[in-house]
């Protein structure tokens, strides 16, 4: 936020860093390692009287003074002007902490320079002991010069008690000071024998060729031991919770770390396979080649370590990119443009938003992400988000769940400017025209009923807001599956609930019958469900339409469950709401003795696709491309270590809830695993704060302005919202999180950064289990009455079980509360996008209007007289109170 | 935005300014000398190899090459490690504008330094590269500096800054700044004239060499030819500062006046010794006469910054202990660089 940011596309997000780092690395600890061999070297030509071996040793030594203090040197200095150009800020800090530290390490460098020069230019011509005496100087000061760099490069992952005290000695010697000055001193051993390996191949003398191979080769293996044993000391010495991000939850860190751990077996070996003889020509190639795998060995291990501070560059005190801990909640409050002092913009506006976002990029991604290049390259990361949104989404949830990179810091615009740059600036993706979706409306009938008809025939679907995944191949979350409900009322003084004597048929609308061709759910359902099912039969084995509907004695209704109906008539357009018609016949006469007709609301507008790429498959409004299905599994397996997509590929794809325990599906799910519900909200609730219902429609087909529009009940007409009984997503979530945290589950990575909106705090919110524990209607109508305010809320008190949720509950006479009212958000009088009364046929049949049955004293309809006692439940003898909602039957 | 907006916060330091500005004049006085010396002598020896004469003078400032690049980076790093303590707001802001540029000085940097080494090991064995080998060492020597010249103005000038907005890639230079190539000039003008004085020393050093005379009349025009130079650039400079500053240094202001007339009073003594071929009261005074210089190098900083900042700005945090083990290490350093050095030259004195 402090400096400029030198704008590199392709060669950006690093690169240079680790260019010229991992290069320097290397040759800087055989400028240590190295040294010690040169010691160990000459001893040896002394002790053996041998020239060729003290011959040898010279010529290393120019080698060595070459490739150290010249390349060696400049890349070290290289290291410092690349940072300082990258990372200026962190830099900065290293500076200023360290000053009297590099100070220090640079009076070491000298008494190298002047120690290597002397031994080189005085090699054989001073006195054996003293000469040795000036390797051994040159030896110490190398290595002091690892002891302090290895202090403030292992503060910068661990700076321990700094944070807190600033203290130098603190940073220092940090908790990882130690092991790393053990690792990297005994591999700058293990290098020295690799590098000594190149120059003793190169040797014209066959015999002193092959002594001195052995001899390096000889000296490597306590070292390599000793330095296997330090980095574990090393990995064990980094606190728990930086570990475990490393480990496990930073995605391409294991590349690195399966890197390090395959070298080491390949590397330890290899050398020891340097001792057989072999030809010239094979020691020099196959030592060069080593060397090499030396190089990459530094790599995976600077890799690692430089990963393992993620998502900082000071561990808890700077990001990678930047920005201080201190000041993200300012940035946050001010936003990015007006906390950064190298930007063009002080403001986004509609005109400048790609340009603003690129700048924005610039700022904080452009550290680690290169564009195009070879470092975390952008472009195929974002390659998926078909829309801004998306993109959006993915930034507000960025470092939330998985924090191996830094939270978005700066407001809502700020982060939508830099997901346009990148959705329509790199990727070139046109912002959508809003698609203006108008369903036509397809005919039906309202079946007859006339005044002195001897039965009341009330059927429902009974949920409401129903969503089914058809990505069959590759996973699901529900399968096709509705339940209808009826109960049968012969009228009276006395109406009677009819239970016996009658048997009650359902048939769906024609176009539907055949559900199978339209979505691939029968070719997967053993992998999904454990049980094959015959085509268009549904998983309790009620086919999709001509079944028979079963008595449930306890609700005195009767009930066809899991019927498999799906959004897609045989015509190729999508129809959310196929309509069902219910028939009682009398058991002994096969007299028709009442007809219903009904919505069943399925829909596929579920938009997994709106953040995991693809597009619709159907009518260019619903249903999952296998693009969209994939990208959902391979996120999930990336975060989780699964390897769900490659079963669907196999052709295994499986029901989410065989995992995630589910009520609704009666699924227990594997211990330990949140449930569903639990898992899916907490998870994208990170992504999606401070949307409002925009949140609630991304996922669920209830917008207005959607496909489906499936909040269609008095309460929409209302202008009431999702967020009116539920609370915000972020709310909603926490209240399901919260019940699986009471009760053992480890999801404190899912709720650490939800903030609730209904309530002050998330120790208020009341946890629930999904399904059971909802808001009950009389959280709001209080005794039936009518709400106190339009403000009330129904979030936070939940019904105590099922039998108190509104989709099972009967009033006092045995009625269902849905066999007048309808099915949960669609209560009538409901509106329909797909024709205005589709929802309200039974009302419309039974009373000529779209209210709820019986309202406006509409006794007479089941009590064939007028009554004056509100026996089905309190307040219901009165005139409909919204009356700008009801239309009556023309 | 303005200016004062886009200059970064700087970070605290851990002793009172004043120390760390003496480190900084005094190790950049160091490293200036060995640079001097340096980038003097390969042109001195490439203009020798072009000439095709005196090979003599090639071949010793062949050997002696690689060591003055080693000290010079060496030296160059504590100057510039104190430099951004004391500046890093500005210099690494410049750095980034000229990334490019500053970068491709590492790569420089090793290629001169490579080219050199095969100036050294290869001069008699390969006559013919050897003029391409210290060509190219004292090109790129030339446009390294080239480089700290552009980089050391730009930080002063704020001003310039903005046209980071127009073009973000790092390959801005301070071209349009009057002082840049005066400024560059009086550094390379002062290194032929360092390098020439240099070579007089050594010859004066060395009782028994040959054409001992030849050498040091030789080691002294260079310098003196330099040194005229080198003044008339000097005041070239003067000119092309800003007014103000200009006039600091002619009567304005005190301390900048006494040090500057101070170093320029060197110069001219210098320059006398120098024609009159004496070498050691040449050697001192200007060695003199750079540290006055260097001085009002600094001064010219304080003057250009004094409108964003100053010194005495920076935010202390003390903490004192790590600069007392420094000045330990350094002065046990230095013994043993000393010692070192003992022992080396016994040994050459012994192989002869």
């Amino acid at each position: 936020m402090n400096y400029p940011i030198w704008e590199l596309t392709i060669l950006g997000g690093g690169f240079w860093i680790a260019l010229v780092a991992v290069v320097h690395v290397y040759v800087a600890h055989f400028a240590v390692g190295g040294g010690l061999f040169l010691v160990l070297c000459e001893v040896k030509g002394y002790r053996e009287n041998s020239q060729p071996i003290l011959d040898y040793t010279r010529k290393h030594t120019k080698f060595f003074l070459l490739l150290t203090m010249v390349f060696g040197g400049l890349t070290g200095v290289g290291i410092w002007f690349t940072i300082s150009l990258l990372s200026p800020a962190a830099t900065s800090v290293l500076i200023h902490n360290f000053v009297f530290g590099w100070a220090t390490e640079w009076v070491f460098f000298v008494g190298e320079i002047v120690a290597l020069f002397v031994y080189f230019y005085t090699f054989g011509k001073m006195a054996r002991q003293k000469h040795l005496l000036i390797g051994w100087i040159y030896f110490i000061c190398a290595w002091m010069s690892l002891f302090i760099i290895t202090g403030i490069i292992d503060f910068m992952l661990t700076p321990g008690a700094w944070l807190q005290n600033g203290s130098f000695w603190s940073g220092f010697f940090n908790p990882t000071f130690w092991p790393s000055v053990f690792f990297r001193t005994f591999i700058a051993l293990v290098f020295a024998s690799l590098f000594a390996i190149v120059t003793a191949a190169f040797l014209k003398d066959d015999e002193v060729r092959q002594k001195m191979v052995r001899y390096a080769v000889k000296l490597m293996p306590l070292p390599f031991i000793l330095m296997l044993a330090s980095a574990f000391w090393y990995l064990y010495a980094i606190p728990a919770e930086t570990r475990t991000l490393m480990l496990k939850v930073s995605p391409e860190m294991s590349t690195y770390i399966n890197g390090f751990l395959t070298l080491s077996p390949v590397i330890f070996l290899a050398v020891l396979a340097m001792s057989i003889r072999l030809p010239r020509g094979l020691q020099q190639s196959a030592a060069l080649f080593l060397l090499f795998l030396g190089l990459l060995y530094m790599g995976a291990f600077e890799f690692t370590r430089e990963g393992a501070r993620r998502p900082y560059l000071v561990h808890g005190h700077m990001y990678s990119n930047s920005i201080r801990v201190a000041d993200a909640v300012s940035i946050n409050q001010r936003g990015v443009l007006k906390s950064a002092k190298w930007t063009r913009f002080e403001a986004i506006t509609p005109e400048n938003r790609v340009e603003a976002g690129k700048d924005i990029f610039q700022l904080k991604c452009s550290s680690c992400h290169s564009i195009g290049g070879v470092m975390n390259d952008i472009l195929p990361l974002t390659a998926k988000f078909n829309s801004v949104f998306g993109m959006d989404s993915m930034l507000n949830g960025l470092g939330k769940i998985n924090n191996y990179m830094p939270q978005f810091f700066g407001i809502r615009a700020e982060r939508e400017a830099l997901a346009a740059y990148i959705v329509e600036g790199l990727h070139g993706q046109k912002a959508p025209q809003g698609v203006d979706y108008k369903p036509k409306a397809p005919a039906y009938e309202i079946p007859p009923h006339k005044a002195d008809d001897e039965y009341v025939l009330l059927a429902w679907n009974n949920l409401g807001m129903h969503c089914i995944s058809d990505s069959d191949p590759y996973w699901i979350l529900l399968p096709p599956a509705n339940d209808l409900y009826a109960q049968l009322v012969r009228k009276g003084e006395r109406p009677q609930i009819v239970t016996e004597g009658v048997t009650l048929h359902y048939r769906v609308e024609k176009g539907f019958e055949n559900p199978s061709k339209h979505v691939r759910f029968w070719e997967f359902a053993e992998s999904l469900l454990g049980k094959k099912l015959p085509l268009n039969s549904g998983v309790s084995g009620n086919p999709v339409t001509d079944g028979e509907m079963e008595l449930n004695e306890k609700l005195k209704a009767f009930e066809a469950t899991l019927v498999p109906v799906v959004p897609y008539p045989d015509d190729g357009s999508f129809n959310p709401y196929p309509l069902f018609t219910v028939e009682a016949v009398d058991k002994k006469t096969g007299k028709i003795l009442a007809t219903g007709r009904f919505v069943a609301p399925t829909s596929t507008e579920m938009g997994c696709k709106n953040c995991h790429g693809g597009e619709w498959r159907v009518a260019g409004v619903a249903g999952f491309t296998d693009e969209t299905s994939a990208d959902v599994l391979r996120v999930h397996d990336r975060i989780n270590g699964t390897d769900l997509l490659k079963k669907a590929r196999a052709g295994k794809p499986l029901l989410c809830q065989s995992c995630h325990a589910d009520p609704v599906l009666g699924t227990k799910g594997q211990q330990g695993i949140p449930n569903f519900p639990a898992a899916m909200h907490g998870w994208h609730a990170n992504y999606l704060t401070d949307r409002g219902t925009d949140a609630c429609f991304k996922c669920h087909p209830a917008s207005a302005t959607g496909p489906t529009g499936c909040l269609r009940g008095v309460h929409a007409g209302l202008n009431l919202d999702c967020t009116s009984c539920h609370g915000t997503l972020a709310d909603h979530a926490l209240s399901l999180l919260k019940y699986e945290k009471e009760h053992g589950k480890d999801v404190d990575r899912l709720m650490r950064h939800l903030e609730p909106k209904v309530v002050a705090s998330v120790e208020e919110v009341k946890g629930r289990i999904p399904w059971i524990n909802e808001p009950d209607c009389l959280n709001c109508h209080v005794d039936f009455q009518k709400p106190a305010s339009k403000d009330v809320n129904g979030f936070n008190t939940w019904t105590a079980g099922p039998g108190e949720l509104f989709r099972l509950r009967t009033d006092n006479m045995g009625l269902m509360c849905e066999s007048c009212h309808g099915s949960t958000h669609a209560n009538y009088p409901a509106t329909n996008m797909y024709g205005q009364e589709r929802d309200n046929i039974p009302p419309m049949q039974y009373q000529a209007n779209n209210l709820p049955i019986g309202s406006e004293m509409n006794c007479r309809l089941c009590h064939t007289k007028d009554m004056d006692m509100s026996v089905h439940h309190p307040n219901m003898l009165h005139k409909f109170r919204n009356r700008q909602l009801m239309r009556v039957k023309n | 935005m303005t200016v004062e907006n886009l200059i970064p916060v700087a970070d605290a330091i851990p002793v009172s300014w004043g120390w760390l500005y003496f480190f900084l004049i005094l190790t950049f006085v160091l490293h200036l000398l060995f640079m001097n010396v340096m980038l003097g002598s390969a042109i001195m020896a490439f203009v020798s190899d072009l000439r095709k004469t005196d090979a003599w003078l090639s071949r010793d400032i062949s050997k002696k090459l690689p060591y003055t690049i080693a000290f010079t980076v060496n030296l160059g790093v504590a100057p510039f490690l104190f430099l951004q303590v004391l500046y890093g707001q500005f210099i690494y802001v410049s750095s980034v504008l000229m990334a490019v540029y500053w970068l491709s000085v590492i790569g420089l940097l090793i290629l001169l330094y490579y080219s050199a080494y095969g100036y050294a090991f290869r001069f008699d064995k390969m006559p013919g590269a050897r003029t391409f080998f210290i060509g190219l060492t004292a090109i790129l020597g030339l446009v390294v500096a080239f480089m700290f010249t552009n980089n050391m103005t730009l930080m002063l000038v704020p001003e310039s800054w903005q046209g980071y907005f127009a073009d973000r890639s790092g390959t801005m230079l301070n071209l349009g700044d009057p002082t840049l190539w005066p400024r560059y000039l009086h550094f390379v003008v002062a290194s032929v004239a360092l390098g020439g004085l240099f070579q007089a020393l050594l010859a004066k050093l060395r009782k028994t060499i040959p054409e001992r005379e030849k050498r040091i009349s030789q080691g002294m025009q260079w310098f003196s030819y330099a040194t005229v130079a080198q003044i008339i650039i000097g005041f070239w400079f003067l000119i092309t500062l800003p007014r103000e500053i200009m006039f600091s240094f002619m009567g304005g202001a005190g301390l900048n006046t006494a040090i500057f007339i101070l170093g320029l009073a060197g110069a001219v003594l210098a320059l006398v010794f120098g024609f009159t071929r004496r070498v050691w009261p040449a050697v001192v005074t200007t060695f003199v006469t750079v540290v006055f210089m260097a001085i009002v190098r600094d001064l010219v900083r304080t003057a250009f910054l004094k409108p964003y900042f100053q010194l005495s700005d920076l935010t202390l945090v003390p903490q004192y202990s790590p600069m007392i083990v420094f000045l330990i290490a350094l002065v046990l350093g230095l013994g043993l660089v000393a010692y070192m050095l003992n022992l080396a030259a016994k040994c050459k004195q012994e192989a002869k």
